[in-house]
């Protein structure tokens, strides 16, 4: 006898469906993770979401969550597993796996920690989706984006690190809040290590073309009035005070990543302050990661854009390097 | 800027003239660090607040005192600070001017304005139109930060159903955190303001109120063992939101919804096509999606309600749901009994199941009753019309003759519920829901102080 679905479904078609074509994994289902998912399920991005981790109720509870929103959704397959099989043919893995800062904790003392679950992420990542686009999130991203290239074999193109995309947000953000003007259109880049020691490029500071430094000429020192320099701090000091308040932070990084997801996903080729190998660029000679404003497009980060930097910033960016290069070498991978 | 400290702990006593030169430069160096602004500003509004009720028994030196602690307490913008500026010298002016020390004063404070104005901003920016900001359109309040009131504010955003979002709630590290951590996206996003604060006057002129605060379900708890712990939340919300939005419509989303909607309706005062339950919008989207998976086609081609109580005794209209137009129940009679062969009951025990479920997995839910919540939010925004089931004022309909609040298809549009759909209902189906209605009347009549 014939089911209700027989009775109501005729099924025509002779070929298979074909497979995912924009597929994206999460790896991490904490607070950073699914912030990341929600992200990128509102912005329709994605037909297929995968989820890993390995918390297996938190990683079900999770996922079922998320389907029963399908209704509101855009993604129609929605799979969560301990097992890295289901991240089979992902376009993007984004991963948010790992340790997070407690109160007052920098992030480089996460290193050691990450790497560990990094030796276990990656290859089985890259065993199922060998020609993924890698975007590290978790901290500290500079170092773990260097981790996550030298474990993975995958070309420099394809490992990405979400770096200074945050840093440069939030700066705008509070840059539009100085100026009454909409973040898109406050233009300030944030760049080099993404953390303590981040740069912020006053030069290039502008609105509509117009550079403020041109108006502005202390801007970004101390002797300036206004005392631009204290957004910089707000920017680094960020983190750590919302840390401090609510535990962690997550829908600013979330929104980021599912940002760094769209360029990529949809080939825009939009140019991100993100973390890529900085060898033989503005003096840094060692195989290190820093945020320089990058062009990111569905085979990656495909270019990097030249900043003119003044040499105080270019010392800055070289100093970085030398300490992220003095944690690395020390990393057993 | 040691004297500028001491003032501000009250130290040295009243503020003698020959300090306010010392003190005005020190407000030059840090008028623009908002960091020492806000670490100021606890102490600069216990001043403001003395200040202001006690004015003509301070004498001339603390009246600026007070007035110059709280330009320290000016936050984001130049035009804040002015607008601080304008009313410190309209207050001390106001206050009596005896002295020609005040004139001095205020002479040295408004030339410090005006150096301070002479910055990038007004380099760069000619304004063009002046006046007072523009009241928002289209403002969304959620009253509770917990998961599910971030999920809501989360999807809300992502959306773009809102030009302000505004956050309540107790917890204020929480809550400022959460605030701080949604603004850092704002460059990724199309809602140029956020606010947060625990005065509920951050609400006013609100168009949505989501209510989503309250104690949650503990695993195995049921939601009607919530009831009284939330009316006591509620009785302290409900008359603030109004106070504050008296337009607006409110959707309510704690704990046992249907009662607690009821509640709010109640300490409102507001009509009752002003006030939604999220009820079975939830329920319906997971039918919807556990029925689709089963027939291999996306939820939103698969049409079917739940209706009635939101929770263990929801009930699922087999008559209505189809494909396309084609009735399962009439591909399938025994749709829903226990004699179908096909098991298609399991799918609504399941919907019953599932938030137990996700909670004993994960703690709590939050993305699917968020995403719900953003699609209700949708509807009334926009002033769509479309039919959503969510809970109602029921009297009246299906011969149920008590005030409470049940799911029913509802046709919702700015001005909140506009009407109900009448759907035919099944002699079984009409009697479940008259069961419902008399347990939660049974739960309704024993609350306290409504």
């Amino acid at each position: 006898m014939a089911s209700t679905k027989e009775k109501l479904i005729t099924h025509v078609s002779k070929e298979e469906p074909a497979g995912p074509t924009n597929k994206v994994t999460v790896v991490g289902v904490g607070m950073v993770g699914m912030a990341a998912a929600i992200s990128i399920l509102l912005k329709d991005l994605t037909d297929e979401l995968a989820l890993v981790d390995v918390m297996e109720d938190k990683l079900k509870g999770e996922a079922m969550d998320l389907q029963h929103g399908s209704l509101f959704l855009k993604t129609h397959k929605i799979v969560a597993d301990k097992d890295y099989s289901v991240t089979a043919n992902s376009k993007v893995v984004v991963v948010t796996a790992g340790a997070r800062q407690q109160e007052g904790e920098s992030r480089l003392n996460l290193v050691q920690r990450n790497v560990n679950i990094f030796k276990f992420i990656i290859p089985n990542i890259i065993k199922y989706s060998p020609n993924c686009i890698l975007l590290v999130v978790s901290n500290p991203v500079d170092i773990l984006t260097y981790v996550a290239w030298k474990l993975s074999g995958l070309p420099r193109n394809r490992v990405i690190g979400s770096g200074t995309n945050l840093d440069s947000a939030r700066f705008r953000h509070l840059m539009g809040e100085k100026l009454g003007i909409h973040p898109s259109n406050c233009h300030g880049w944030v760049i080099g290590e993404h953390g303590d020691s981040s740069v912020p490029v006053w030069s290039g500071v502008n609105v509509a073309g117009v550079f403020l430094q041109g108006l502005n000429p202390d801007m970004g020192t101390d002797k300036d009035k206004e005392d631009w320099k204290s957004v910089h701090k707000m920017v680094v000091d960020s983190a750590y005070e919302v840390i401090k308040l609510k535990g962690y932070t997550s829908w600013a990084i979330g929104m980021s990543a599912a940002d760094l997801c769209q360029s990529i996903l949809k080939n825009l080729r939009k140019c991100h302050p993100v973390s890529t190998l900085v060898k033989g660029m503005h003096g840094v000679n060692e195989e290190v990661f820093l945020s320089v404003p990058c062009i990111l497009g569905n085979s990656g980060l495909t270019d990097v854009v030249h900043m003119t930097l003044k040499s105080d910033e270019e010392k800055q960016l070289v100093k970085s390097a030398e300490t992220l290069w003095g944690v690395q070498k020390d990393l057993t991978l | 800027m040691e004297i500028l400290d001491k003032t501000i702990q009250g130290e040295s006593g009243p503020v003698c003239r020959s300090h306010i030169p010392h003190i005005i430069k020190g407000i030059a160096c840090t008028c623009n660090r908002r960091s020492y602004a806000l670490c100021v500003a606890p102490h600069a509004q216990i001043l403001h607040e003395r200040a202001r009720t006690h004015a003509r028994s301070l004498t001339h030196s603390h009246r600026c005192s007070a007035a110059l602690t709280a330009l320290l307490a000016a936050k984001d913008t130049y035009l804040t600070f002015l607008q601080q500026m304008i009313w410190v010298i309209f207050s001390v002016w106001s206050n009596g001017l005896h002295h020609e020390g005040d004139l001095v004063t205020l002479t040295q404070l408004w030339c410090l304005t005006i150096v301070i104005m002479a910055s990038v901003m007004q380099k760069l920016i000619t304004p063009l139109a002046s006046g007072p900001a523009e009241p928002p359109r289209n403002k969304v309040t959620i009253v509770g930060v917990g998961q599910v009131g971030m999920a809501c504010a989360v999807s809300i955003l992502l959306r773009e159903l809102a030009d302000e979002l505004a956050l309540v709630d107790v917890v204020e590290d929480r809550l400022k955190g959460e605030m701080l951590d949604l603004q850092h996206g704002s460059l990724f996003l199309k809602t140029p303001k956020i606010v947060a604060d625990k005065d509920y006057s951050v609400t006013a002129n609100s168009r949505i109120v989501v209510v989503t605060a309250g104690v949650r379900q503990q695993e195995g708890e049921s939601r009607l063992n919530l009831v009284q712990r939330n009316v006591n939340i509620f009785k302290h919300i409900i008359p603030q939101i109004v106070k504050y939005s008296p337009d607006c419509t409110l959707i309510v989303v704690s704990n046992p919804v249907d009662v607690l909607t009821y509640v709010t309706w109640k300490l409102s005062g507001l009509p009752k096509h002003r006030v939604i339950g999220s009820g079975t919008n939830l329920d319906s989207a997971r039918f919807r999606y556990i029925m689709a998976e089963k027939l291999g086609i996306h939820s939103s081609s698969f049409n079917g309600y739940i209706l009635g109580e939101h929770g263990d005794s929801s009930v699922p209209v087999w008559s209505g749901v189809n494909v396309a137009g084609v009735s399962l129940q009439k591909l399938n009679p025994d749709i829903g009994t226990d004699k179908d062969s096909e098991n298609w009951k399991e799918a609504h025990k399941m919907v019953v199941d599932s938030a137990y479920e996700v909670i004993r997995l994960k703690g709590y839910t939050n993305w699917a009753i968020g995403l719900s919540v953003a699609d209700l939010t949708e509807t009334l925004v926009k002033n769509l019309n479309r039919v959503h089931p969510v809970s109602t004022m029921v009297k009246g309909m299906y011969g149920i003759g008590e005030e409470v609040y049940l799911s029913l298809p509802c046709v919702l549009n700015s001005s909140g519920v506009g009407s109900v759909i009448n759907m035919t209902l099944t002699d079984e189906e009409i009697a479940q829901l008259k069961k419902s209605a008399d347990t939660l009347w049974g739960i309704q009549k024993d609350l306290k102080d409504l």
